[in-house]
């Protein structure tokens, strides 16, 4: 099962390096979304000006930041976490499509008459579909962290700290490609997966905490953002940033349930994908 | 000699009460080159995808190299090679790339399979373009690049699903004899289907013609044209007269076919029987348009076993099935 899940996988990788459009838009977007998002939506910026003087401005911004953005010491340093977990969400989102096409140009069909493993089918696309998002994941953050104004972390901040932020991601995006591979399993139709992607991306994104703190939402939103597996890569992802080198027990919750929401919707979305794929 | 695939009773019935095969039987004996033909919709395909284990059989059975293929398909699949009707290859890949991709799918040794990716180019004159991208190639280097991909790990038995469609006279001659090469020198069994009969008269052991998934009848093409018997003429009068019956009392006639104005006289020994029918057709004020003689071919099989002419089933009503199949596939 190996070989062939490592064959495909690389299938897989070779078609989306060889895609330049591709990788571009996959680096681009989010780089977009940091610029964007970190200006034009920073929160602190939506009081007005002239209420105050400019010194108690800066004091009421500050104490935004403290209360509301869990001390970070700016919006994007607040954003990189969320964004991170989107940009994963998002490419995990069309983690099928490739499926789609298989089957529809007849690929797919030749590799159930050979003798692989089904599982190898599904597993090649989610593993494919990680590594095509943590690569940009990791440029976006060198990228937040270069910008003037731009990503902060707390000087106590070591590689430990980097190593588990991408083990954080990497949960995400193994649960979601999993769970989309499946969605997509037996799809024929490009326009019905990106209906699902639509259905499911933007509520996944706005009850999670990826843009904005779980404590500015309604009571009924918090319940699904605390339970929403984004806002526990974000929230993660955000803590090990703003608070450096942690007790790790504080992101342990977060982890355990991370691991738990990859390895239950990998084997889900295996065991799915191998009975989709039996002979009519 | 070894069976290497038995068909008992095959029926395949799809979702919608279609029934694709209806209760089909055959042998392929080891080393043959086996020709199922048959016009759109007859259910050829869908009897390639019963015995390579891409879908399910509603009733009877199949074995591959005595493996059952509902029972054992991961066996089957190792032992079989498929050339699918529609091009499979992968486009964004380059064409060596697709075949080792196969190679590792079926664990070829590394090794094993850089020396055989060779050969296999070689032999359908794709060595130059081995390196390019798929999408860079015309549609007949892709046809014989699908030809070889499913070659790769020396399957028994090769699966060939119209391998010569859509290609001009000269790439079919090049497939021809490549086929014929696997075949003889190769000693792979291929069981292939097609809707050119002379493809079946020039390539096959053994054809069973199938129609509205049942077999008509099915032998060698030698055998199949001694259905016919002797020789066949062809007369086409310049208007339509009604001579059935005149023509059927000549000695040597055996069967007489009426198509508007023309004739199909099947002879036991058509030297007596000429004269007499040109005779008699001028004796009765007619006049002659056009006059063939032919030996036995597969056409006139077709004709005889399934009642009606090979080329009019092609056109009209199996077109638009056709429309269906691809427009329900995409
Ligand atoms: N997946 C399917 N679902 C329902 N009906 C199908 C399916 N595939 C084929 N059929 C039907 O089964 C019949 C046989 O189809 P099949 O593809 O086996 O024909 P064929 O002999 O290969 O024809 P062609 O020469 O056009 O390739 C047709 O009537 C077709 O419409
Ligand atoms: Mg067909």
């Amino acid at each position: 099962m190996l070989t062939e899940t490592l064959a495909l996988t690389v299938r897989e990788l070779k078609k989306w390096i060889r895609t330049p459009a591709s990788v571009f838009i996959a680096l681009f977007q989010p780089l977009v979304w940091i610029a964007l998002f970190g200006s034009a939506f920073n929160p602190t910026n939506l009081i007005p000006s002239s209420i105050a003087t400019p010194e108690v401005m800066a004091q009421i911004r500050q104490s935004i930041l403290g209360q509301t953005f869990g001390n970070a010491p700016n919006y994007i340093t607040y954003l990189t976490g969320g964004i991170l977990s989107l940009l994963l969400l998002f490419t995990s989102a069309f983690s099928g499509g490739s499926l789609v096409l298989d089957r529809r140009f007849g690929y797919l069909n030749k590799l159930l008459a050979s003798p692989i493993s089904r599982a190898s089918i599904f597993l090649s696309r989610v593993f494919a579909t990680v590594v095509k998002g943590m690569i940009p994941s990791l440029i976006v953050f060198f990228a937040a962290l270069s910008i003037p104004d731009g990503l902060k972390l707390n000087p106590s901040f070591t590689l430990l700290d980097g190593l588990l932020i991408f083990l954080t991601l990497f949960l995400l995006s193994l649960g979601f490609s999993s769970l989309f591979t499946a969605i997509a399993m037996r799809m024929t139709k490009w326009e019905s997966l990106v209906a699902v992607v639509n259905l499911l991306n933007l509520p996944l994104l706005f009850s999670s905490s990826a843009l904005l703190p779980v404590t500015s939402m309604p009571d009924w939103l918090q319940a699904i953002a605390k339970i929403n597996p984004i806002s526990k890569a974000a929230d993660a992802t955000r803590t090990l940033i703003v608070q450096g080198s942690v007790d790790l027990s504080i992101i342990m919750l977060n982890l355990t349930y991370l691991i738990a929401f990859a390895a239950i919707l990998t084997i889900a979305g295996g065991i799915a994908s191998i009975i989709a794929l039996r002979t009519e | 000699m070894t069976r290497v695939i038995e068909v008992e009773n095959l029926t395949k019935i799809y979702k919608g009460n279609i029934k694709a095969v209806d209760d089909i039987s055959f042998d392929v004996n080891e080393g043959a080159l086996f020709g199922f033909l048959g016009p759109n919709g007859a259910g050829k395909t869908t009897t390639i995808k019963l015995l390579t284990t891409l879908a399910s059989i509603t009733s009877g059975k199949a074995t591959v190299l005595g493996h059952d293929v509902s029972k054992q398909p991961n066996m089957v699949r190792k032992s079989i090679g498929i050339v699918p009707q529609d091009l499979t290859i992968d486009n964004e890949l380059k064409g060596n790339e697709n075949i080792m991709l196969a190679a590792k799918l079926y664990h070829v040794p590394n090794h094993v399979a850089k020396k055989r990716v060779e050969d296999l180019l070689e032999l359908v004159g794709l060595t130059d373009a081995a390196n390019r991208l798929v999408s860079t190639y015309s549609g007949g280097m892709r046809k014989r690049l699908e030809l070889i991909v499913g070659l790769v790990h020396e399957p028994k038995v090769l699966f060939m699903d119209e391998p010569t469609l859509g290609l001009d006279v000269n790439t079919r001659k090049i497939i021809w004899d490549y086929i014929r090469e696997l075949n003889k020198e190769k000693r792979v069994t291929i069981f292939m289907t097609t809707h050119y009969l002379e493809e079946a008269d020039a390539l096959c052991d053994v054809a069973a013609i199938i129609d509205r998934g049942k077999i008509r009848a099915q032998g060698s093409p030698q055998e199949l044209k001694e259905i016919i018997g002797g020789e066949v003429i062809t007369i086409e009068l310049t208007k339509e007269r009604d001579l059935q019956d005149f023509f059927s009392s000549i000695k040597g006639v055996k069967e007489v076919k009426k198509l508007g104005s023309t004739y199909g006289i099947k002879l036991g020994m058509a030297e007596d029987a000429i004269p007499a029918i040109i005779d008699g057709i001028y004796a009765r004020g007619v006049k002659i348009k056009a006059l063939s003689c032919s030996k036995p071919s597969l056409d006139q099989v077709f004709l005889e076993v399934t009642g009606k002419e090979f080329r009019e089933e092609e056109s009209a009503e199996a077109a638009s099935r056709r429309q269906d199949i691809i427009a329900r596939r995409g």
